[in-house]
């Protein structure tokens, strides 16, 4: 057996201090990751330093709702890491966005970039508003088969929603989507994902929908729902309608339930516009989140992705849903801390908060969008 | 708090408080504050959010709830309904499963198979079910049918008497629904259909249809070896009955008829009415002649015997014709068609006997047959003529009126008198219509006469007895516009014989519409002076064999005289008929004769030559004046219609 030489770099940025980075600094790291909210993301060289510190590295990473790091969650800094594989190749693609319609085939397009026979996952960052995550997860898989791992997240905008950036080796921009495809057999990559929501309330029936945009629900506006329910909090929207997630299932398989968030509302039309597609017919539920519950649920994704249990340096990609931030307030630490201490002081940390997660389902393997959950992607090199 | 929650907030506590404490160690109370009041605020809103959507959850819940009992009450109703439904229908009910399991059965069904209302039916099966029906003795009839995938129906006979219909009918996912009527009434009502069809209503014996068919299988076990023999009945003096005593009468006669000719018969002998008053008689294997003969004496005696009709003795007779097969006939047609003859004959030699078919019958037969079609005929195609001869007045010499006289003008037979066709006319009704035409048609031709000029037309004893004559009489003067005054009726003696009474009462309500009523061919008669005083005759008029034997038999004159005196001290008019010679008028003119009619003067001739008549003579001619007969007349005897 022998012995693993990744390594792997934690750093940060604020805007007074600038970078950071560790004592053992490797100027040879292949990849740099970083996380930042769009504030910092628009000030300061920030970029060009990072550039000047790595120089051989691609250089990826997304706007946030609040990043991860070896810290506490933020919001004013840069949370990054600077990866060094050692056989691990690495390659990365990028696709602008130009109609949100065309997110299957942007998948698709990233996919062909990336396609190759060792290749063993794809790790995807993606604007936040203007690509439909799930269909660009099925453009990936369709090009890219069912063994190839896709994890990632969409890009944040804090609780703001206005716009998000990605960057692929250049300044973060929006309608962007960056997809990192690791190659060799030595690479090990494990996923995990956790939700903890509850659902409540009495089963509806989705009586009137078209793709993504839910109209109604048992014959009534989908938007009156969510605005009883959410109340004053309700001017909030689409943010706050996060707190209410819906369990969506087809009445004939009852146990193939998905979570949909609320992306967008249409109040002309009195429609949510959901992140993913909902038949209509299929009977759907909101859901809520107990503070306790969405702990288990993150401290569950963790749990995933350490089974079966890996020794070495490993890089975890913590991406969580900007909901759950919302929802938790100062609380959400909880989650995080939560996921550290499973994942042990031996890995290092790095995610986001986001508007859209994507990882293997925990029983089914298959790569997804998912909603309001934690994922966790370990990373390391046998 | 629960311990967790308290360790929760120690946690938040303990890490707001490192927060807030610098790398010095200090603790920034400002900051603290702050951390705190926003997890107050975070906390308050989660909990402000759990208790709406509680509240929300909890009024949707009873909404739902609310809808569901509502749902659930339109399900009681309509099940209700439904229940209501099902045991209101006429039929019984079951909804089977595929093994034959009732699903659900409405009481009717329960009622028909006398099961009490209160079975358990549900899920058991229905063969259990029907086991325990008391009345249904064979239900396997309608268990076979059960598993069949076609529809079916069959019938149940109950133990009561019952009949189900049950129908079956399988249901596309499987099982049944299966109804059940009690069909008992339809039923009965087919097999009285079918006995109606082949029986007679009034008498409840077999009809025209059963006799041909008995006969047919008769004929075919006698064709085997043996017999058959067919008795045709007609009754005599039956419409007399009906016409007296009106048709109730008529058909209380039929059954008692009908009754002692059941009384007649062997059990393997079929009797049947025809219609009217024709009845036939089956009889199989006939052990011989002499029994057939044995048979019909009886018959003949038993429908003779009296009857009791509504407190009126009624006395009938019966003819009867009979024909044997195989040598009168080999099939029903022909066999029938032989007794026919037979009882043809029997009829024109004289009623209340029975005669055996013989070949030398059909020739007679035929010839009869052939008179009356073409009498029918004649009467629709206007065949039939009125002539009229004239009634002259002696003192003074005038033409008092005419008498009409029938004529039958045959394009195939010639001028036919009514001696040849008068008699059949009777024995078949026909004399009916033809009387009513002949009243109408005189009284037509009268009214165009000058006034006074009389009418005098003869009354057959049918038409004397028929309740149509009155409205007839009445309706021909109506019609014609002649006066009653003008119209005078002549009846036989003959016609006066039976029952008289009632003939009686015609004559008088005949002289109430103002008609003037004649006796005809006085003396030949048997009790001729009791009528006369019985009822006022305005004339009578003597036969003319008297006037014929005047000059030649001395007791001619002495009648002729005494009849004229009875009239003169009646205050009757004396009329002779058939006056032929001068001679034969100045006796009669001699003996106070105040009316004659014969050769002499005119014999009968058509309508049209009335007025040729009365200008050649004069209806108010002087009393000098003397007539002479025509020169061109034909002798011979003026055969005058005599319609009874």
């Amino acid at each position: 057996m022998r012995v693993a030489d990744m390594h792997i770099d934690p750093l940060t940025w604020n805007a007074t201090r600038g970078w950071r980075p560790s004592a053992d600094r490797n100027d040879d790291a292949g990849l740099v990751l970083y996380f930042g909210g769009n504030e910092a993301l628009s000030s300061g060289s920030w970029f060009e330093d990072l550039r000047s510190l790595y120089p051989q590295a691609y250089l990826l990473g997304c706007s946030t709702g609040g990043q991860i790091g070896a810290g506490e969650l933020g919001d004013q800094d840069i949370a990054a890491v600077a990866v060094r594989f050692d056989s691990t190749r690495l390659r990365l693609a990028a696709q602008t966005v130009e109609d949100p319609a065309r997110s299957r085939d942007y998948g698709a397009a990233l996919g062909r970039q990336l396609a190759g026979v060792d290749l063993v996952a794809v790790f995807v960052l993606s604007d936040g508003l203007n690509v439909s995550g799930s269909e660009l997860v099925v453009g990936l898989v369709a090009t890219l088969g069912s063994t190839v791992r896709i994890s990632g997240g969409l890009a944040g905008d804090g609780s703001r929603f206005c716009h998000t950036r990605v960057g692929v080796n250049e300044f973060p921009q929006s309608r962007r989507i960056a997809a990192l495809g690791l190659y060799g057999s030595a690479v090990r990559v494990s996923y995990g994902c956790g939700g903890g929501w509850e659902n409540f309330g009495i089963p509806r029936k989705v009586t009137r929908s078209e793709g993504n945009v839910l109209f109604e629900l048992d014959g009534k506006p989908a938007l009156d729902l969510y605005e009883r329910y959410l109340g004053d909090e309700a001017a909030g929207m689409p943010g706050t309608a996060l707190f209410y997630p819906l369990k969506v299932w087809d009445p004939a398989h009852p146990d193939r339930d998905v979570v949909r968030a609320v992306l967008a509302v249409d109040r002309q039309a009195r429609s949510v516009t959901l992140a993913g597609d909902v038949v209509q017919g299929s009977r759907a539920q909101l859901m809520r989140g107990e503070f306790n519950r969405l702990v288990e649920g993150a401290a569950e994704a963790a749990r995933q992705a350490l089974s079966p249990p890996m020794t070495g340096p490993r890089l975890a990609l913590v991406v969580s849903c900007i909901a759950r931030r919302m929802l938790m307030g100062q609380r959400t630490e909880d989650e995080i801390q939560a996921v550290a201490d499973l994942l042990g002081v031996d890995t290092v940390r790095l995610g986001f908060y986001s508007y859209g997660e994507i990882a293997p389902h925990a029983t089914s393997g298959a790569c997804e969008l998912h909603n309001q959950t934690m994922t966790v992607t370990l990373i390391s090199e046998a | 708090m629960s311990e967790s929650g308290k360790s929760e907030l120690h946690k938040l506590v303990a890490k707001q408080l490192a927060k807030a404490t610098g790398s010095s160690g200090e603790l920034d109370i400002a900051l603290l504050g702050r951390l705190m009041s926003t997890a107050y605020e975070e906390m308050e809103h989660d909990r402000r959010r759990v208790d709406r959507a509680n509240k929300l959850m909890a009024e949707e819940l009873n909404e739902l709830t609310g809808n569901l009992e509502r749902a659930a009450e339109d399900l009681r109703v309509q099940n209700e309904r439904f229940e209501a439904a099902l045991d209101n229908m006429s039929q019984g009910l079951c909804l089977l499963d595929s093994e034959g399991r009732i699903i659900v059965c409405n009481r009717r069904f329960l009622r028909i198979y006398g099961l009490p209302p209160d079975t358990t039916v549900a899920d058991r099966p229905i063969a259990e079910i029907l086991a325990a029906s008391a009345i249904l003795e064979r239900p396997e009839s309608y268990l076979e049918l059960i598993p069949a995938r076609n529809g079916a129906t069959l019938h149940q006979e109950l133990n009561d008497g019952r009949i189900i219909l049950v129908a079956h009918e399988p249901l596309a996912g499987g099982g049944s629904v299966d109804t059940f009527e009690d069909v008992t009434e339809r039923h009965r009502a087919e097999v009285r259909i079918a006995h109606m069809a082949r029986h007679d209503p009034l008498t409840d014996l077999p009809n025209r249809v059963l006799l041909r068919e008995r006969l047919e299988r008769a004929l075919l076990r006698a064709a085997r070896g043996g017999q058959c023999a067919i008795l045709c009945l007609d009754l005599d003096r039956f419409k007399t009955v009906n016409d007296t005593l009106g048709h109730p009468a008529g058909d209380a006669l039929l059954q008692g008829v009908a009754g002692r000719l059941r009384e007649c018969l062997r059990n393997t002998d079929t009797i049947a009415r025809l219609g009217g008053d024709e009845f036939a008689l089956v009889v199989e294997m006939p052990p011989s002649h002499d029994h057939l003969r044995e048979l019909a004496a009886r018959l003949v005696e038993q429908i003779a015997r009296p009857y009791d009709i509504h407190g009126h003795k009624v006395i009938i007779g019966v003819t009867i014709g009979i024909a044997v097969s195989p040598q009168d006939g080999l099939d029903a047609a022909q066999l029938t068609k032989s007794a026919d003859i037979a009882l043809y004959c029997a009829k024109t030699k004289g009623r209340g006997c029975f005669r055996f078919y013989e070949p030398q019958m059909g020739e007679l037969t035929r010839e009869r047959y052939s008179l009356e079609q073409d009498l029918r005929k004649a009467l629709l195609a206007g065949e039939l003529a009125l002539f009229y001869q004239p009634l002259i007045n002696l003192r003074p010499r005038r033409i008092n009126g005419f008498e009409a006289l029938l004529r039958w003008n045959s394009p195939e037979r010639g001028l036919v008198m009514p001696g040849a066709f008068v008699p059949l006319a009777e024995e078949t009704g026909l004399i009916a219509p033809i009387g009513e035409w002949l009243i109408r048609q005189a009284c037509r031709d009268a009214a165009a006469w000058p006034e006074p000029l009389k009418l005098a037309v003869n009354l057959s004893a049918g038409q004397l007895k028929s309740h149509a004559l009155i409205p007839c009489v009445q309706a021909a003067l109506d019609s014609s516009g002649l006066a009653p005054a003008r119209l005078e009726i002549e009846i036989t003696e003959s016609a006066l014989i039976a029952d008289t009474e009632a003939t009686l009462l015609t004559l008088r309500r005949l002289k109430d519409l103002g008609v003037s009523v004649s006796m005809d061919d006085f003396g030949t008669g048997y009790s001729s002076l009791s009528y006369l005083r019985r009822f006022p005759f305005d004339k009578i008029k003597i036969d003319r064999s008297f006037v014929k034997d005047l000059g030649q038999r001395p007791d001619a004159i002495a009648i002729v005289r005494a009849v004229t005196g009875l009239c003169s001290g009646l205050g009757m008019q004396a009329t002779a008929e058939g006056v032929e010679s001068e001679e034969q008028l100045a006796v009669l003119a001699g003996e106070r004769c105040t009316e004659v009619q014969g050769y002499l003067f005119s014999e009968a001739r058509p309508a049209e030559a009335v007025a040729e008549i009365v200008a050649n003579f004069g209806f108010a001619a002087a009393e000098e004046q003397t007539f002479e007969p025509r020169g061109n007349e034909a002798s011979g005897r003026s055969a005058r219609a005599r319609l009874s």
